[in-house]
């Protein structure tokens, strides 16, 4: 393929290149083309047009909800820390005057207004007489000011960029915070959730809700009411199964009994005979050892 | 002169784009809202993996974000900018998958032939009417050209297939796979200006 197209070739060339379909040297001559050519550009747009309309062809597929909001959340939290990061919401910069020695050289280094500056070069103290040495002293005051105005609002300026960045820092939590919050609603709404209603078999009642979503694996555990655990020893949750319990993994409750918990683990969607939570041994075991605190039948409240 | 816009860039959509480029994410969730069925049916179409989908769609959407300040209103609606950089991302996800698995066209899942194919997409009631009115249209202009031209039109835009490989694929010359996608391109642009006179 040759690279040198004619108006009448490009024009040829323009409907796969709607479709995307050019290949990458024949590609270039024609994006070369339309750099230069208002009637070749018209006509692609409107080609594209045409193009991009084929999207309706397709057949009708939403995205599956739980996905769809997961993204979107994800998204929004992006676009936020991306505005947090853009220019306009940064803290006023402040440009740092360099620090130079204080010599006479230092007075024209310094970015400062001519008026009132008696530059050396103009008044030579070809002479030697006092008019230099005055200008001399001048610059050489001058320049010992700019270093200090400058060196202060280079501290200044490091204050509030640790500041700024501890603040962005805080921001940067609150977003993975809301991201998690919405992650997990959009995994509580997804169509197909199953929820295990848990009660206490002790007196201090004890209660807890787990949330299980069969075809992503996924649980969210919610419990309140939680005694204190002693020191060393974790409650430990428990799917049981006909082959008999599966570790769900371990947690600590909140200071006001409450805690939650997430855990993703595959099981058949009729696998699964009942929840339980059981204080163990910090860390867990491979099996209970410990009579339930709370315990949810599966069937009882699902579905 | 009128450009057909089979995807009516409505006012509305250039608002939104207009909102993103001064920072305002909930325009970028309106935006989702707005566009994630339409992208996620072609982008599906042309990935054929839900999880792939999910990514292309999301990476397309964040681009929107970015570039929204350099969005061209005179250059085409928000649906045909949203569309065009879906399919090219999809796209690029098909061929490098392609290359990594040196795996020739027809190797792919979903053959031309098997599956549901273009213009065959059922309205849904969930549609807007407008929608449901550019989905019907559109089917109509696709099942209107001729077999060679469909053809062409698939392995390009849902396949991800250069010229040269679908002159390959179908043994013609590359001057005639040209004038398919020409051809097609000009019909659908005709059959979809009735549309150009609803938009808003």
């Amino acid at each position: 393929m040759s690279l040198d197209m004619t108006h009448e070739d490009v024009q040829a060339a323009l409907a796969a290149e709607a479709l995307g379909a050019l290949d990458g040297e024949e590609a270039a001559a024609i994006h070369a083309h339309l750099a230069a050519c208002d009637e070749c550009r018209r006509e692609l747009a409107r080609l594209e047009e045409a193009a991009a309309a084929l999207a309706w062809a397709a057949p009708r597929v939403p995205m599956d909800a739980a996905r769809s909001a997961r993204m979107r959340a994800r998204l929004l939290a992006r676009a936020a820390a991306d505005r947090g990061a853009d220019s306009h919401t940064r803290p006023p910069r402040i440009d740092a005057v360099p620090v130079t020695p204080p010599t006479p050289a230092a007075s024209r280094a310094a970015d400062v207004d001519g008026e009132g500056v008696i530059p050396i070069s103009r008044a030579p103290s070809r002479r030697g007489g006092n008019a230099g040495w005055l200008a001399a002293a001048a610059a050489l005051l001058l320049a010992i000011a700019v270093g200090a105005w400058a060196a202060r609002l280079k501290g200044r300026y490091d204050a509030l960029g640790e500041q700024y960045a501890q603040v962005d820092t805080e921001r940067g939590e609150l977003l993975r915070g809301i991201a998690r919050r919405d992650s997990t609603l959009a995994a509580l709404s997804t169509p197909g959730v199953r929820v295990i209603d848990m009660a206490s078999t002790q007196q201090k009642a004890p209660g807890g809700r787990m949330f299980w979503d069969p075809r992503r694996a996924k649980w969210i555990f919610f419990a309140h009411d939680l005694p204190r655990l002693r020191a060393g020893r974790d409650y430990q949750m428990w799917l049981i199964t006909a082959d008999g319990p599966i570790s769900a993994g371990t947690f600590k409750p909140h200071d006001d009994g409450t805690a939650e918990m997430e855990a993703t683990f595959q099981l058949p969607p009729d696998g699964l005979r009942a929840v339980a939570v059981t204080d163990e041994p910090e860390g867990g075991l491979p099996k209970p050892s410990t009579t339930p605190i709370i315990l949810g039948t599966f069937g009882e409240s699902a579905e | 002169m009128a450009v057909p816009d089979a995807l009516v860039s409505a006012q509305a959509d250039r608002k939104l784009v207009r909102r993103m480029s001064a920072g305002d994410e909930a325009a970028l969730g309106e935006l989702h809202d707005r566009f994630s069925t339409l992208l996620h049916s072609v982008v599906l179409r042309i990935v054929g993996d839900p999880d792939d989908a999910e990514e292309v769609l999301e990476e397309t959407f964040w681009q929107a974000w970015r570039q929204a300040g350099r969005y061209e209103e005179g250059r085409g609606g928000i649906g045909t900018w949203l569309v065009m950089m879906a399919r090219s991302r999809a796209v690029d996800r098909v061929r490098s998958r392609r290359r990594f698995r040196e795996e020739r066209w027809d190797e792919l899942p979903e053959p031309v032939e098997s599956g549901p194919g273009i213009g065959s997409a059922p309205p849904s009631p969930l549609d807007s009417a407008h929608d449901d009115e550019v989905r019907r249209v559109v089917a109509r202009a696709v099942a209107t050209l001729p077999p060679e031209q469909r053809e062409t039109v698939e392995l390009a835009y849902f396949r991800g297939l250069s010229q040269s490989e679908i002159a390959q694929t179908t043994g013609q010359p590359l001057g005639t796979v040209k004038t398919r996608a020409r051809l097609a391109l000009q019909k659908l642009r005709e059959a979809l200006s009735v549309l150009r006179e609803d938009a808003p």
